[in-house]
């Protein structure tokens, strides 16, 4: 322990596991050693910062989500979808939108897909009018993000046939089933085009059948109803 | 729809759709939805602005509201409802009115609707709403039914909604979901059960075994719902996971050779799975040096047929030269992937040049050679007109920096710190040049200037913490008496002169008056100049109240170094000025230096000794000076102090106690007793209790405590220990607070728990040292104080060839594994390749047999530990117990 004196409370420096910069951390600096040599010899006991920092690092909220949201947006900043796999609340989900909107939409064509946003990454690509733009972790494959996006655009235009922004306004929630199958809980869940396309087939097929009472009691559709 | 705003939208992604005049919805799809929905997405899309568009929300809302709330309501118009409200919610509107009508939808047999409801449910609700617990029940029975659709559905939303709470009422289900006959289900389950482990590790510990074993399910989307899951168990910790290597080779190799079908994306054979094993082989090998040699020959194949893959093909190189980067090194390898990095920084694509900027600093992490071909590259997108490839860039170079570069990185971040915007980016980067120019520092005086100047620049977005960092390296000095003395003077000097300047930043002014109020006589002003100087930054300085009380502290330490203690007149009035003040904070600072003036030179230079801030203060914890009042107050009849738990219970609670003793909640079946007025004798006088002590205890435990610390509250001070009872703060109540010695322990607890945590001890700086960890050409050349052009500069310091060679013998070459023979695979995709062991059970046993990884030694002969290298760690995931147990 050092004297204090009447000066503002000094915060200690607590270090952050930072990414690549094991190798500092394991030693003390000359200061640093002399500092704490100081104060065995003043019988004093390690101090407790770097314990409060084991607690923190404990405690923290689950990580290693690779996928944090997806937000489709038009040109005017106008949200036509938004899937969060954070749980964010409202009132986080609407100062995000904004930030991340005006954010994408201020930068010029050429530049590259990926702005930083906080601590996270954000990917976009452009459609026509349509932003796709998916927030990851900082230290997730930008490219394959990209191509994530492309994924579910490519599949997308299979199910609505040549896909427009107008498909996608009105018929938002078959949209939504669509991405719930290539996207789970913040990870790619499916990555067979075709598959997806026959599964989100088959379950509209289903869903019709289910309508007019012709299916079976597992949930296959009656062959001849 | 006529308007533009549509029009716009009409234009398709892909081919030009020949352009119709009515919205109609779309070729696979039918018209299912009533006029109102489509009116009111037209009028959305229509709206000029955002006032525009919440009027028609907010209609839209009493409109939901009403209609939902009617009673008879037909399921088909429900459902539009909630599309509706999901609408509505998307916009960013509440739509928390209609939340539980989602949650109904669920219970509904109806499948569509069913699904609809899930949907609507998860889209609205996150984990931690209160409606969670009424879909649980729902969701517990439509993961039994035989409709496979519902149960895709629950198993979605359980992978959105779960909490810790929830895993256990929905996990033996879900569990056997995974053996369900239609591969979407099975895919799904495994979906849940790793969501499950990121929420609440603990709660499927058990089921480890479960994710190796749908690593060999027959279908190829199944294993790789498995792979996610795996790769999260293997960040958390790879030991137990060693011996699954041979299969994700396997597996890799088998994919790269084409023989998943079905799964190519753009020609490339399942690129996203590829990525995933990329990722997980990272994690494995990292400083593993056994391991890491079993993945050589597959990354190598993974990296050549990935360059000619187009978009994914890139980022399967990419991902390649991360995976590289992080396992024990391969040269050979490391050649492909420098070639690789070449290719992309060398684009004109700003993604590859985002990418290859990012890989660079992976490699060159291991080898700095790497970095010397690309300066110039390097030093083009420094001038980018991208901000993202510029801030990669400075990530780039944050990571290159060593003590000879540190001068120009710092001063390119600093010019960087002033054209950026975004305040995120800002805040980082004046973190980095904190934590840079302290780690690299070549002198203290170029370390107090590029402070200044950040400061000036990034005032707003620096953290206290690296002020504080300042201040400590002032106050503690180097321990070189002389050195420490300029270093001292040259900092009071420049500030002082700073002090000129209106408007500084609170930080910097922080640190101005801690330092001048400590050091500031060795300028060669006398401390009563110096007090007029900062009473004078008090009327300048716009911040108020803490600027104030720095101020005056720093005027009292000022005080305390003149020759007969005194405040300089203006500061005398300042302080009498803040006697008088509405801030706490300012009234005590003002009444304790003012008493403690009163007292006598030896107790003032005692409290306020010069330069002597990084000085150990000896705590007392047991508060042994507080000895002689306690046994004073025990000589004059005050009670012992009793810890809590073994005081009497207090009065009211003993009156029922007396009834009779009684076993807590036991039943009693006997009436109780009717009630009964005490008996008083109104003919004795009421007792006295003023005479004596002895004779009436008046000592309540809980009242005693809670006046003494509300007494003593107002004159705790941090300087408790040094400065004792007799400065005369102490509140004359407290002398007659009981001896409690328990709670004094507390107390000291309260007064210096923060002394104790904020030791600057414990702070460690980084170690100054670990500039050539890697040994490889790095012996710091003297950093060249000349700088004649930034440009000029930067090139000759980033240029770090000329090292000795990478290791050579590092690592087994590659050759001998592409001449090896593949081992023998029958038609068809087999997931775990011939001869690999299955991944269930028996390798478990194999590799444990085999001598455990050794630390992998260097050519160097260095040995490294894994965390000592730096670059061998994964990405993403840290143990955080690493850096101190290390």
């Amino acid at each position: 322990t050092t004297r204090r004196d009447l000066v503002p409370d000094r915060v200690p420096r607590v270090r952050r596991a930072s990414g690549n910069n094991n190798a500092r951390c394991e030693r003390a600096s000359p200061r640093d050693r002399r500092a704490r040599a100081r104060a065995r010899a003043c019988g004093a006991r390690p101090s407790r910062s770097r314990q409060l920092f084991v607690f923190r690092g404990a405690s923290e909220e689950e990580s290693g989500r690779m996928i944090h949201f997806a937000l489709l947006f038009s040109r005017q900043g106008k949200v036509r979808l938004s899937k969060y796999y954070k749980p964010y609340s409202q009132k986080e989900r609407a100062k995000m939108v904004k930030e991340v909107t005006t954010q994408i939409l201020a930068r010029p064509s050429k530049l590259c897909n990926v702005v930083e946003h906080r601590n996270l990454k954000l990917v976009y690509r452009r459609y026509a009018s349509l932003y796709f733009c998916v927030a990851v972790d900082d230290t997730e494959n930008e490219l394959i993000v990209l191509e994530i996006i492309q994924h579910y655009v490519e599949i997308l235009d299979k199910y609505f046939g040549n896909v427009c922004e107008l498909d996608l306004i009105f018929n938002f929630h078959k949209a939504y089933y669509i991405l719930d199958e290539v996207l789970v809980a913040g990870e790619l869940q499916e990555t067979s085009k075709k598959l997806i396309a026959r599964l989100v087939a088959e379950q509209d097929q289903l869903v019709e059948a289910a309508k007019i009472g012709a299916v079976e009691a597992d949930g296959t559709p009656l062959q001849n109803p | 729809v006529a308007s533009a705003a549509s029009s716009r939208a009409r234009r398709g992604f892909g081919r030009p759709r020949t352009a119709g005049t009515m919205p109609p919805p779309t070729v696979g799809v039918a018209k299912t939805k009533s006029k109102e929905f489509y009116d009111i997405v037209r009028q959305i899309g229509e709206c000029k602005n955002k006032s525009d568009e919440d009027v028609i929300m907010r209609r839209e809302v009493m409109t939901l509201r009403t209609q939902m709330a009617s009673p008879k309501l037909e399921k088909t118009k429900m459902k539009e409802l909630l599309i509706r409200l999901m609408y509505v919610d998307m916009l960013g509107h509440d739509a928390s009115f209609g939340y539980i009508h989602a949650v109904k939808a669920t219970h509904e047999s109806d499948i569509s609707m069913k699904r609809l409801g899930y949907l609507a449910t998860s889209a609205f609700l996150d984990e931690h709403h209160d409606l969670i617990i009424l879909i649980v029940n729902t969701v517990q029975q439509d993961l039994k039914t035989d409709n496979y659709l519902a149960v895709c559905a629950a198993l979605t939303t359980v992978c959105r909604l779960v909490n810790e709470e929830t895993i256990p009422a929905v996990l033996t289900q879900v569990v056997d979901l995974l053996s369900h006959r239609k591969e979407q289900v099975r895919k799904k389950a495994v979906m849940a059960l790793h969501r499950f482990h990121q929420r609440s590790p603990s709660s499927v510990a058990h089921l480890h075994g479960k994710f190796r074993q749908m690593l060999c399910d027959k279908d190829p989307s199944v294993m790789s719902a498995a792979l996610c899951a795996l790769h999260d168990l293997i960040l958390a910790d790879a030991t137990p996971h060693k011996n699954l290597i041979p299969s994700f080779v396997s597996i890799l190799k088998q994919i790269v050779e084409h023989r998943l079908h079905n799964y190519d994306y753009h020609k490339v054979p399942a690129p996203f799975i590829q990525i995933k094993l990329l990722k997980i082989l990272a994690a494995l090998g990292t400083a593993d040096k056994a391991a890491s040699t079993e993945m050589y020959s597959v990354l190598s194949t993974c990296l050549k047929r990935g360059d000619s893959g187009g978009n994914v093909g890139n980022a399967i190189v990419y991902e390649c030269v991360r995976t590289a980067a992080s396992i024990y090194p391969s040269p050979v390898l490391l050649e492909h992937c420098a070639a690789a990095v070449s290719r992309f920084i060398a684009s004109s694509n700003h993604n590859l040049k985002y990418v290859g900027l990012d890989s660079l600093s992976c490699i060159v992490n291991i080898n700095p050679k790497y970095a010397a071909e690309h300066q110039m590259t390097v030093v083009d997108c420094l001038e980018d007109a991208d901000e993202s490839i510029r801030g990669k860039t400075l990530d780039l170079l944050y990571r290159m920096t060593k003590s000879h570069n540190v001068e120009v990185v710092v001063e390119k971040m600093i010019e960087f710190l002033k054209t950026s915007t975004d305040k995120h980016v800002r805040e980082s980067t004046a973190a980095r040049i904190g934590e840079l120019a302290e780690r690299y520092a070549p002198t203290t005086q170029w370390f107090i200037d590029t402070m200044n100047a950040m400061f000036a620049i990034g005032g707003d977005v620096v953290k206290p913490t690296v002020a504080h960092n300042l201040m400590r390296l002032i106050g503690e000095g180097s321990g070189d008496v002389g050195a420490d003395e300029t270093l001292r003077r040259s900092a009071v000097n420049s500030y002082l002169k700073l002090l000129q300047t209106p408007k500084l930043p609170k930080v910097l002014l922080e640190v101005i008056l801690w330092v001048v109020g400590e050091y500031g006589t060795l300028s060669g002003r006398s401390p009563g100049e110096l007090q007029d100087v900062l009473c004078g930054v008090v009327e300048t300085q716009p911040d108020g109240a803490a600027v104030t009380s720095q101020a005056m502290t720093a005027c009292a330490k000022l005080a305390a170094a003149s020759a007969p203690p005194a405040l300089s007149p203006a500061a005398t009035k300042l302080i009498e000025l803040a006697a008088s003040s509405r801030d706490v904070n300012k009234q005590q600072r003002s009444h304790e230096i003012v008493a403690l003036l009163r007292e006598s030179p030896a107790l003032i230079s005692a409290a306020l000794p010069v330069d002597r801030s990084g000085e150990e203060l000896g705590v007392d914890e047991n508060l042994s000076f507080m000895d002689a009042l306690v046994s004073k107050a025990l000589a004059e009849g005050a009670s012992p102090y009793q810890p809590v738990a073994e005081r009497a219970p207090p009065p009211s609670a003993a009156g029922f106690a007396a009834s009779g003793p009684e076993p807590v909640g036991a039943l009693r079946f006997d009436a109780y007793d009717a009630p009964q007025m005490p008996a008083r004798d109104y003919g004795a006088p009421p007792v006295r209790v003023d005479a004596s002590r002895g004779a009436y205890d008046p000592y309540i435990p809980r009242e005693e405590t809670a006046t003494a610390a509300t007494a003593s509250e107002p004159t705790l001070r941090r300087k408790e220990g040094t400065w004792g009872a007799d400065t005369g703060f102490v509140s004359t109540s407290a002398p007659a607070e009981p001896p409690v010695k328990d709670e004094k322990a507390l107390l000291a607890d309260a007064l210096f728990s923060g002394v104790t945590t904020s030791s600057p001890a414990a702070a460690a700086a980084p170690p100054a040292a670990a500039d050539d960890l890697f040994g490889l050409g790095l012996a710091a050349p003297a950093p060249t104080t000349s700088v004649s052009s930034p440009l000029d500069d930067i090139l000759s310091q980033l240029s770090v060839g000329g090292g000795p060679a990478p290791p050579a013998g590092g690592g087994v070459g590659l050759e001998g594994f592409l001449n090896a023979p593949a081992p023998p695979v029958s038609g068809g995709f087999d997931l775990l390749g011939g001869g690999a062991p299955a991944p269930t059970i028996v390798p478990q046993f194999v590799r444990q047999n085999a001598p455990a990884p050794a630390a992998p030694v260097r050519t160097d002969g260095m040995v490294m530990s894994p965390g000592m290298d730096g670059v061998s760690r994964p990405r993403g995931k840290k143990d955080p117990f690493a850096d101190l147990l290390g």
